[in-house]
């Protein structure tokens, strides 16, 4: 008898190993379907830093950026990285379960967002990361897993890139943890960007969408008009250091100093308010200023 | 004349018995709430303002609400505000109410006042919420600037389960049977705020109602990057009387490990806190 067993304790044991081994993607929430934005553009302004941890690199390189550099051919289709398509107004949003070619068995879950129709499978088959020599994208490559009721993703293999839409950099080296959290019909994420060449701490941000399974999200078609653009061939509009001179635009119209304007970690904390009392604030020149963006 | 409990009849003493069973019952589950919270809230927090910034970290202007839904009477109401009118009238406290009171910079306590009421205490106007896990609101109480908050754990619904035959799984008496094994676990905390006093969702006058109903979803995690604990709170305010639709809005706090930079303010009604 006891040596009878044996086989199958040991079936059951290879059984039970294979799996933890292989991680069924299986979900602990649906998350699947379409989920419509409650997101607010926000950094819309030269020279609006405020609230990202971002170190001098990341200054020097966001103050050389200008707003012509959208009008370039090779940035008029592009799309932007998946973790700020999910932060910008027209995000409307399809999650779909991944399947295998082979198999049709759930590897992960695919996220569809509207802007430039950005891509981004979540593999949750316990399959590793690539090569850090691989190829990046838009999109990097992620992984998941739930943690109780909370899918719990890291993208890395992000292209060169950026935190706002204003030229706040992001570099290659940046690494997206993101939270999924289902509320009912109320979807939370938050997203953890850490960049060790550009932030001195995690930059964290949420965003959050209602389930609405009659949404339709259009197709966004982008071609580049072969008239060309206003921007000349071979030219890359930009400021050299300290030439900028819209850079304090934003500060001067809102009343806030601009060195509080331009951002760091000491600025993200309440202790902050009493120290921006004792810095000099620009005259204002419109207490109107936030018309122009309703 | 003492009656002791073997002096009682049969229909007596049961009547007692069942009273105590329902009253243990109800303790234990009363207790439970505590003894059940999916995680640590406890502690000190600090408001880490990534969102809104100029919205929070300063006092924006009057009609700067480019990222609330307001309706045409909001926005009249918005354009009405006037902070020395409510410092003057005692109304200084209007942006510390719990419609606005997250958004607000500062630091946060939470404690368990007893085993059915998790207690935030704020450093910014020195507001006190109670999270009730237990009961209703008191009959006759006064709209307040917390109101009433009632608490619990979501996320612990249980799976969909079916017979072979596609009927849900019931036990013989028709009870739907619940596989605890198959039950998801609760993991975050949800709060449903009524019966305030008309507040500000932002410094600036921005309105909500009497009326508002604030529901609120409480997420601890610890990052990967950097080891903090933090607690995100995402906030939907439902009040038809000045929004078109329900106003999202976040905040989140990292956890820190004492009191220090603990810095009770009164309620202003002109500064950020």
């Amino acid at each position: 008898m006891g040596s009878n067993a044996m086989p199958s304790k040991r079936t059951a044991l290879i059984l039970l190993l294979l799996a933890f081994a292989s991680r069924p993607a299986f979900a602990q929430v649906d998350l699947t379907g379409e989920w419509s934005p409650r997101v607010y553009n926000t950094h819309m302004d030269i020279g609006d830093y405020t609230g990202i941890p971002i170190n001098e690199a990341g200054r020097l390189r966001a103050e050389s950026w200008h707003p012509d550099q959208l009008d370039l051919p090779e940035n008029l289709c592009r799309p932007h990285p998946i973790d700020i398509g999910l932060r910008v107004s027209v995000s409307q949003l399809r999650i779909t379960t991944e399947l295998d070619d082979q198999t049709k068995q759930p590897v992960g879950l695919r996220l569809h967002v509207a802007w430039q129709e950005p891509e981004q499978v979540i593999y949750m088959d316990g399959r590793a990361h690539p090569s850090a020599n691989a190829p990046h994208k838009w999109s990097g490559f992620s992984t998941g897993h739930w943690e109780r009721n909370t899918l719990v993703y890291t993208t890395t293999h992000l292209k060169e890139a950026y935190l706002t839409r204003t030229g706040v950099p992001k570099s290659e080296r940046s690494e997206v943890t993101t939270r999924v959290h289902r509320y009912g019909n109320l979807l939370t994420i938050t997203f953890i960007i850490n960049d060790p060449l550009y932030l001195t701490a995690p930059y964290i941000r949420e965003s959050s969408w209602i389930f609405d399974p009659t949404q339709i999200i259009p197709p966004f078609p982008c071609e580049i008009s072969p008239d060309g653009t206003i921007i000349g061939a071979g030219k890359v509009p930009s400021f050299m250091p300290g030439k900028n001179d819209i850079l304090a635009d934003f500060a001067t119209e809102y009343g806030i100093p601009l060195e509080s304007a331009l951002g760091g970690e000491e600025t993200l904390y309440p202790e902050y308010i009493k120290k921006m009392k004792t810095m000099k604030v620009a005259a204002r020149t419109s207490t109107e200023h936030y018309r122009r963006a309703q | 004349m003492k009656t002791r409990f073997a002096d009682l009849n049969g229909p007596r003493r049961s009547g007692l018995v069942f009273v105590a069973a329902v009253l243990l019952l109800l303790s234990r589950h009363l207790a439970a709430q505590r003894a059940t919270a999916p995680d640590d809230y406890t502690g000190y927090w600090v408001s880490e303002v990534t969102e809104k910034w100029r919205f929070r970290m300063l006092v924006p202007d009057k009609n700067d609400y480019i990222q609330v839904p307001l309706n045409p009477e909001g926005r009249r109401v918005a354009a009405l505000w006037d902070p020395a009118k409510d410092e003057a009238s005692g109304e200084a406290c209007r942006s510390y109410g719990a419609g606005g009171i997250m958004q607000v910079p500062g630091r946060l306590h939470i404690t368990w006042q007893d085993e059915n009421t998790l207690r935030v205490d704020t450093d910014s106007g020195q507001q006190t919420r109670l999270f009730h896990f237990a009961g209703s609101p008191p009959a006759g109480e006064k709209p307040s600037w917390q109101g009433y908050s009632a608490a619990s754990w979501g996320g612990g619904e249980p799976r969909d389960r079916r017979d072979g035959q596609g009927g849900p799984v019931q036990d013989k008496e028709g009870r739907l049977v619940v596989d605890k094994a198959q039950q998801k676990p609760p993991d975050y905390l949800r709060v449903v705020t009524t019966r305030m006093r008309p507040g500000y969702l932002q410094k600036n006058g921005v309105p909500y109602s009497a009326n508002a109903v604030i529901e609120e979803y409480f997420d601890t995690f610890s990052d990967p990057y950097t080891k903090n604990t933090w607690l995100v709170v995402t906030t939907m305010v439902t009040d038809p009387q000045y929004l078109i639709e329900p106003l999202i809005m976040h905040a989140h706090f990292k956890k820190l490990p004492d009191a220090s930079g603990w810095d009770p303010t009164p309620c202003r009604a002109n500064e950020p806190r």
